[in-house]
């Protein structure tokens, strides 16, 4: 895509003071080229008077140094170093709410445009992306290799502290407490359910097709390496049901 | 290179930001008007190029390019208004129930409630295990994955869903999906617009989904309408009343409305001009008003609850004060409220769980959380530990019983008891377990749907 090159705005405006080195002008026009070249751009940007509708509305905005308004601002107007510099981390600071959007007399999608920036953040290899999600592996490897991004075992009183002693209410061994729970489906602990083989090996496939596990690849390269092996064992698992079927 | 900033960053309010230095009357009374249009459907209404994609949805199936899975009358539809006034249809039985991840994982009494419910009703539906999340949790919070992904995961889960009566000898497009997540819902709609709008995008998933064996008759399966749990009870709200056994019209509930749920294509959201004077989405409330119960509005109804996908995870400081100071507290110190009841998996887990460290900042708050199926459940007389499983919420759910004359330590010394037996293998199932096996390794037909047609019931 050749947006980056029309800019409406040639000169790079940016922020003087930051204290993120300036990458050369055609690294920054990769990244936006990147941005902007996504089926989604188009609809989620459509013009933007500065009204701060979508700011005021904004929980993050509450608690971090974080504006919608600014994300669709340095977008809009094409302004490549702010859009390198918000990437650094005020785009880990958006709840995706969507609230912004509903809002928005424009009909953009701010929530929306963060998540473009955030994956190209990913594709980019930033270290931002790698050290915001750091602690995202052990849900990474539970989503990739199961569908789950949750499952009771990970509800640990240890990673949860914050959430006080009730995490249950009735003392009795995870296991237990699961088979309790009057849905066959959900009698499980390692997942929030039981997922059929074939239904694993199918993500799997998904994840490979649309380039998911080059990403991951990207990011973490160890837990890449993880998942590969696992993944590997239950789609060997399954050809050897369907080699017994035949 | 312009001019620098006088030192200022760009931040929030960017450089050009001055106080307008209003009077205290000139601020309440700017505030005011803010106030009268905020938070009402005029909101969201007052804005243009807003298309049903339901429209292009018919024109790509007349065209061979698609293949619709309908809501038929075997689904007992129920039609209801959207935001604009659209109508949409709402399938009430023969439902594949599609679950969410967080729901199972950490809130099980969530589904189990809505399932206990259609039981009651008499309402028919397959809990199954092939299907993935949506897993829009991950790609919110983390940025891993993108549309194609996403459209491909909904692909295959609705897709499974057409055919999954086949194993038990029933015809395709039996079972019509029911999505349990606020998230997954408000994903798959997005993704469902994307792929109406984008012969690009529908090109690339085809071969995904040709690849998996997923495509009807070579096209793509895209469901008529995307349906939320909270709309169905919404639909069987006065069905679901006539069985209510315990009174709470003493109640006084706070309702949290899910973002994903409402905020995200908002244009599909149920509104009704009799339930909050049409200018709040309507699920959950009315629900909540057809059990005799009273909802109390506060102001920060619009707010959302601070899961915020990623900070639930790693960086809860942010999630625990906006649930805290912007909803458990309006909640409490506004309104008044007895229970704060929502309808999407991290509204209800943020809202739960976020309590208890309240005191360690010197604000105490203490609010039962429950999901409105689960209040439902519990004054239609269903168990609080077997069924509601209110032991794995962290908030106050016993005070909650103590207000509706639930003998709270009987019930939970009766669970204890039934631990016991399922010890010994005395498990109590909401179906037959067998049934949950659909294909793949350990599945053995079992021709329930085919029986059941010929029999001529449900």
């Amino acid at each position: 895509m050749g947006h980056a090159h029309s800019s409406r705005v040639e000169t790079v405006i940016g922020d003087p003071l930051s204290p993120t080195p300036q990458l050369p002008r055609e690294k920054l026009e990769e990244i936006f080229a990147d941005i902007q070249s996504d089926i989604r751009y188009d609809h989620e940007l459509n013009g933007c008077l500065n009204c701060g509708i979508c700011t005021a509305t904004c929980p993050a905005a509450y608690y971090y140094d974080f504006s919608p308004r600014e994300i669709v601002q340095l977008l809009w107007t094409e302004n490549l170093e702010g859009i390198y510099d918000a990437m650094q981390e005020k785009i880990w600071s958006c709840a995706q709410c969507y609230t912004c959007a509903a809002r928005c007399p424009f009909e953009n999608s701010p929530g929306g445009l963060v998540m473009l920036m955030r994956e190209t953040a990913i594709k980019h290899g930033m270290e931002s992306a790698k050290n915001v999600l750091r602690p995202f592996s052990r849900v990474m490897l539970k989503l990739i290799s199961t569908g789950n991004q949750l499952a009771p075992d990970m509800i640990n009183p240890d990673h949860f502290a914050d959430w006080g002693p009730n995490i249950s209410k009735v003392k009795a061994p995870l296991k237990l407490l699961r088979k309790a729970i009057p849905m066959p489906t959900l009698n499980t602990t390692e997942t929030a359910w039981e997922v059929n083989l074939k239904t694993s090996v199918e993500l799997y496939t998904i994840w490979e097709m649309t380039g998911v596990l080059k990403q991951l690849e990207t990011i973490d390269e160890n837990l890449f390496d993880v998942i590969t092996d696992i993944m590997d064992e239950k789609r060997q698992d399954y050809q050897d049901f369907l080699d017994e079927q035949a | 290179m312009s001019a620098p900033n006088c030192g200022e960053r760009l931040t929030g309010h960017g450089s050009e930001w001055r106080d307008a230095k209003l009077s205290p009357e000139d601020a309440r009374t700017a505030t005011n008007w803010v106030e009268q249009k905020i938070d009402k459907r005029s909101m969201l209404t007052n804005k243009d190029r807003v298309e049903d994609v339901r429209d292009v949805m018919w024109q790509l199936e007349k065209d061979g390019e698609i293949v619709v899975h309908r809501i038929r009358d075997e689904h007992e539809p129920v039609d209801v208004k959207t935001l604009y006034g659209w109508t949409k249809r709402i399938p009430t039985t023969r439902l594949w129930h599609h679950k969410s991840c967080g729901q199972c994982g950490n809130i099980p009494g969530y589904p189990a409630s809505l399932l206990w419910l259609m039981n009651m009703l008499g309402k028919s539906y397959l809990d199954e295990t092939d299907q993935t999340s949506c897993t829009a949790w991950n790609y919110h919070g983390s940025g891993i994955g993108n549309l194609e992904s996403l459209a491909a995961v909904f692909l295959r889960n609705f897709h499974q869903a057409y055919v999954s009566a086949k194993a038990e000898g029933g015809p395709e497009g039996y079972y019509y999906p029911l999505v349990h997540c606020g998230t997954s819902f408000g994903n798959y709609k997005e993704v469902r617009g994307y792929l109406l709008q984008s012969a690009e995008l529908r090109e690339r998933v085809k071969k995904i989904l040709g690849k998996l064996g997923r495509l009807v008759d070579g096209k793509l399966l895209i469901p008529e309408e995307i349906v939320h749990y909270s709309e169905w009870a919404h639909v069987m709200r006065d069905e679901i009343a006539k069985h209510r056994v315990i009174d709470c019209s003493e109640i006084r509930a706070t309702i949290h409305p899910a973002c994903h749920v409402y905020k995200m294509v908002p244009q599909d959201a149920i509104y009704d001009d009799a339930i909050l004077e049409g200018n709040r989405v309507a699920v959950s409330t009315g629900l909540m008003q057809a059990l005799g119960a009273n909802v109390i509005d506060y102001s920060t109804w619009y707010d959302c609850c601070g899961f915020g996908f990623r900070h639930i995870i790693s960086e809860r400081e942010f999630t625990r004060s906006f649930a805290i100071d912007r909803k458990i507290r309006v909640a409490q110190e506004e309104a008044h409220a007895d229970v704060m009841v929502g309808h999407d998996t991290g509204c209800i887990t943020t809202l739960d769980k976020s309590q208890w460290i309240g005191a360690a900042a010197g604000k105490e708050v203490d609010l039962p959380v429950l999901a409105d199926v689960q209040f439902a459940a519990l004054v239609c007389g269903a168990h609080p530990y077997k069924i509601v499983q209110s032991h794995w919420h962290a908030s106050s759910t016993e005070k909650l019983m103590e207000k509706l004359g639930i003998d709270w330590q009987a019930k939970k010394a009766e669970f204890e008891a039934y631990l016991e037996d399922i010890k010994v293998g005395k498990q109590e199932n909401l179906y037959d377990p067998r049934r949950m096996i659909t294909s793949g390794p350990g599945f053995k037909p079992l021709p329930q749907v085919a029986q059941a047609a010929a029999e001529g019931s449900q």
